[in-house]
C-alpha cells in the first residue's frame, strides 16, 4: 500500500522514517552488552519496534515489497537521507545509548501526535500502531530512570550523558523543507519545532535545567554527521558483497 | 539413592522444593547452568553480525531470534538459581571469569555473514535435537517446563536458518562461496556439540536428565544434514565421508575430539576474546546494577 504524496511531503515522511531506522539500527548494537539481561531484552525489543516503524513508513512510500523497502532504506546517496545527527551518533557507552533512547522516544511522542489526525489516512493508521508500541518504550525508559535518578552516582552519570547529547537533540526537531507543505496540507498538524518547548519541559521536569547548547549544522537534514560513513558502511557490509544477491 | 533412582525410573518428577540427593541437585544444576551460559554466549556470537544484517525486515527477524536466545538464558538462569547453589549474579561472574562451561560452538567466531546463517541452520538444529531429547523424559520438572517453550522457539530459528540457507543455495556464486566457507568452519563444531559417545555410567542418563545417548543424537543429525547439504549443492567438509548402501547410512569418518577438549578448557579459537569482552562489558556497567541493588534495598 503506497500513498500518493508530493515530493515535499515525501521528504517529510522520510525524515521520520530515517530517524526511526537509524535509531533501531543503533539499538541493535546493544543486545547482550547492556548492564543486565532484562535490559538486553528490552533494548532488543525496542530496536525491533523502531526498525518496524521505519519499515511501515518506507512501505507507505515504496510499497510492501522487501526489495523496494530495502532500496529506500539502504541505497540512497548520503545527501538523500533525512536523518538527524542524534541517531547517527556512534557510542559504546550504554549510559549515552540509554539517554538517547529516552530523549528520542520522548520527542518521538510529540512528532507522532502531530500526524495522528493527518489528512493521509494511512499515516493515521501507522501513527496509531506506533503509539501502541511506543507507550511501552517510554514506560521502560521511565522505570529505569526512576532507579538511576534515585541514586547519586547513577544520576550524575546519566545527567552527564544527557548534557553531552543536548545539542544534537535539538537537531531532532530540525525540519526538512517539505514540512511547511506537510503542515499546509494537513498531513501534519503543525511544525515539529513548535513542540520543542513542551519537550524541554518534560525533560527538565525529570532531571532539572539542561544547557542545550547550539544545534548541530544539519542543513535541513541534508548534511550527514561524521559518524555517518562508518554507520552506513556497517549497514551495507553484506549488501556490498554482491549487489545482485538476495539474502 | 536407590529409592530415589527407583522413583526416577518410575517416571517420577522432581520439583524444586522436593528432597533430592545432593549429587542429583548438583548434576542438574550444572547441566542447566551450562545450558543458560550457552544461550547467552550464543547470543553474543550472533550479535557481532546483527547490525550488518542485509535488509530491514530481515534484521528484525534476526534480532527476534537473538532476543529469544538471551530470553532462554534469562529463564534458565532463574530455574538454575532456584536450586540454591549459585545466584544468577554468581553464575554470570563465574562465566565471565572463565570458570564456567558453555557449548563448544560459541568458542568460535562468526567471521562472515555465511557463519551467521550456518549457526542458525546447523547449530540451532543440533541444540534443538539435544534439547528435545532432554525434554522427552526429563526428571526435573522446572527444567522440563522451560524446555517446552525453548524448543518451540528453537524450531522457528532452525526454519529461519533453513529459509536463508535455501535463498543462498538458489543465489549467486558469491553467496554460495561464502556459505561453503561457513560450512567448512561450522560443520565439525556443530557435530561435536553432541559430545563424544556417552559413557556407560553417565549419571545424566541414569537420572533421566538426558534420554538419549550422545552418539545416537549425533548420528541422527548426520543422517539429516549430510544429504540435505549435498542436495543444495554444498560440499560436506569430511574427507572420509562415505555412504553405506546396505545400511542406507552416511558415515563422516573418524571424529577429532581435540578441538572440543580445547573449548572445554576455554582454549577455543575465540574463547579469550569472547570471555574478555563480556567481562569488560560486565565491569563497565556494574554501576547500573549497583544502583539497582541500592534501589531495591530501600523499603518502598
Ligand atoms: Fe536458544
Ligand atoms: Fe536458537
Amino acid at each position: 500500500m503506497t500513498v500518493d504524496v508530493t515530493p515535499a511531503v515525501r521528504e517529510f515522511l522520510l525524515a521520520i522514517a530515517d530517524d526511526k531506522h537509524l535509531m533501531g539500527q543503533q539499538h541493535a548494537e546493544w543486545i547482550g552488552v547492556t548492564p543486565f539481561l532484562e535490559e538486553d531484552l528490552a533494548f532488543c525489543s525496542i530496536g525491533q519496534d523502531e526498525l518496524g516503524h521505519a519499515a511501515l513508513l518506507y512501505e507507505l512510500l515504496a510499497g510492501d515489497d522487501d526489495a523496494a523497502i530495502d532500496s529506500l532504506a539502504y541505497d540512497r546517496g548520503a545527501d538523500e537521507y533525512r536523518s538527524c545527527h542524534l541517531v547517527e551518533l556512534a557510542t559504546d557507552d550504554w549510559t549515552v545509548a540509554f539517554a538517547r533512547h529516552w530523549l528520542f522516544d520522548t520527542a518521538d511522542q510529540h512528532r507522532w501526535t502531530l500526524v495522528s489526525q493527518s489528512t493521509v489516512p494511512e499515516l493515521r493508521d501507522v501513527a496509531a500502531r506506533v503509539e501502541r508500541e511506543e507507550r511501552f518504550h517510554r514506560m521502560h525508559a521511565d522505570n529505569m530512570l526512576d532507579v538511576l535518578l534515585a541514586d547519586a552516582t547513577a544520576r550524575d552519570r546519566f545527567v552527564t550523558a544527557v548534557a553531552a547529547l543536548a545539542p544534537l537533540t535539538q537537531g531532532l526537531f530540525e525540519p526538512v523543507p517539505g514540512e511547511a507543505e506537510a503542515v499546509a496540507t494537513g498531513v501534519a498538524a503543525g511544525p515539529f519545532a513548535a513542540e520543542w518547548d513542551a519537550f524541554v519541559e518534560t525533560i527538565e521536569a525529570r532531571i532539572g535545567a539542561v544547557d542545550w547548547g547550539s544545534a548541530p549544522s544539519q542543513a535541513q537534514r541534508t548534511q550527514r554527521s561524521n559518524d555517518w560513513q562508518a554507520l552506513m558502511a556497517r549497514m551495507r557490509e553484506v549488501i556490498d558483497l554482491d549487489l545482485s544477491a538476495t539474502w | 539413592m536407590a529409592a530415589f533412582e527407583a522413583f526416577l525410573d518410575d517416571g517420577g518428577i522432581v520439583e524444586v522444593d522436593d528432597d533430592m540427593p545432593a549429587e542429583y541437585r548438583q548434576a542438574v544444576f550444572a547441566f542447566i547452568e551450562m545450558h543458560a551460559n550457552s544461550e547467552l554466549m550464543g547470543g553474543l556470537t550472533e550479535r557481532d553480525w546483527i547490525p550488518r544484517t542485509p535488509g530491514l525486515r530481515h534484521k528484525m527477524s534476526v534480532l527476534a531470534k537473538t532476543q529469544d536466545e538471551i530470553g532462554h538464558g534469562h529463564l534458565l538462569y532463574m530455574v538454575a538459581a532456584d536450586m540454591q547453589i549459585k545466584t544468577r549474579e554468581e553464575m554470570l561472574e563465574d562465566l565471565f571469569a572463565g570458570k564456567s562451561r558453555f557449548h563448544n560452538v560459541f568458542h568460535y567466531q562468526a567471521v562472515t555473514w555465511g557463519d551467521q546463517v550456518a549457526i542458525a541452520f546447523l547449530v540451532d538444529a543440533a541444540a534443538l535435537a539435544s534439547q528435545q531429547a532432554v525434554f522427552k523424559n526429563c526428571s526435573y520438572g522446572p527444567y522440563r517446563r522451560i524446555l517446552k517453550r525453548i524448543i518451540s522457539e528453537e524450531g522457528f530459528h532452525m526454519r529461519l536458518g533453513e529459509d536463508r540457507m535455501m535463498r543462498i543455495a538458489q543465489g549467486t556464486d558469491t553467496q554460495k562461496e561464502i556459505f561453503q566457507g561457513a560450512l567448512d568452519r561450522w560443520f565439525w563444531p556443530a557435530l561435536q556439540l553432541f559430545g563424544p559417545d556417552s559413557k556407560p555410567d553417565d549419571v545424566l542418563l541414569r537420572w533421566h536428565i538426558k534420554s538419549e545417548r550422545n552418539e545416537v543424537l549425533r548420528d541422527k543429525w548426520v543422517q539429516k544434514f549430510v544429504p540435505m547439504l549435498q542436495s543444495y549443492g554444498f560440499t560436506v567438509p569430511a574427507p572420509d565421508l562415505s555412504y553405506d548402501e546396505e545400511a542406507g547410512k552416511w558415515d563422516v569418518g573418524p571424529i577429532d575430539w581435540e578441538p572440543l577438549k580445547r573449548t572445554l578448557a576455554q582454549g577455543g579459537p575465540d574463547s579469550a576474546r569472547r570471555i574478555n569482552e563480556a567481562k569488560d562489558n560486565w565491569e563497565r556497567t556494574r554501576w547500573v546494577r549497583d544502583a539497582m541493588d541500592r534501589a531495591a534495598a530501600v523499603p518502598a
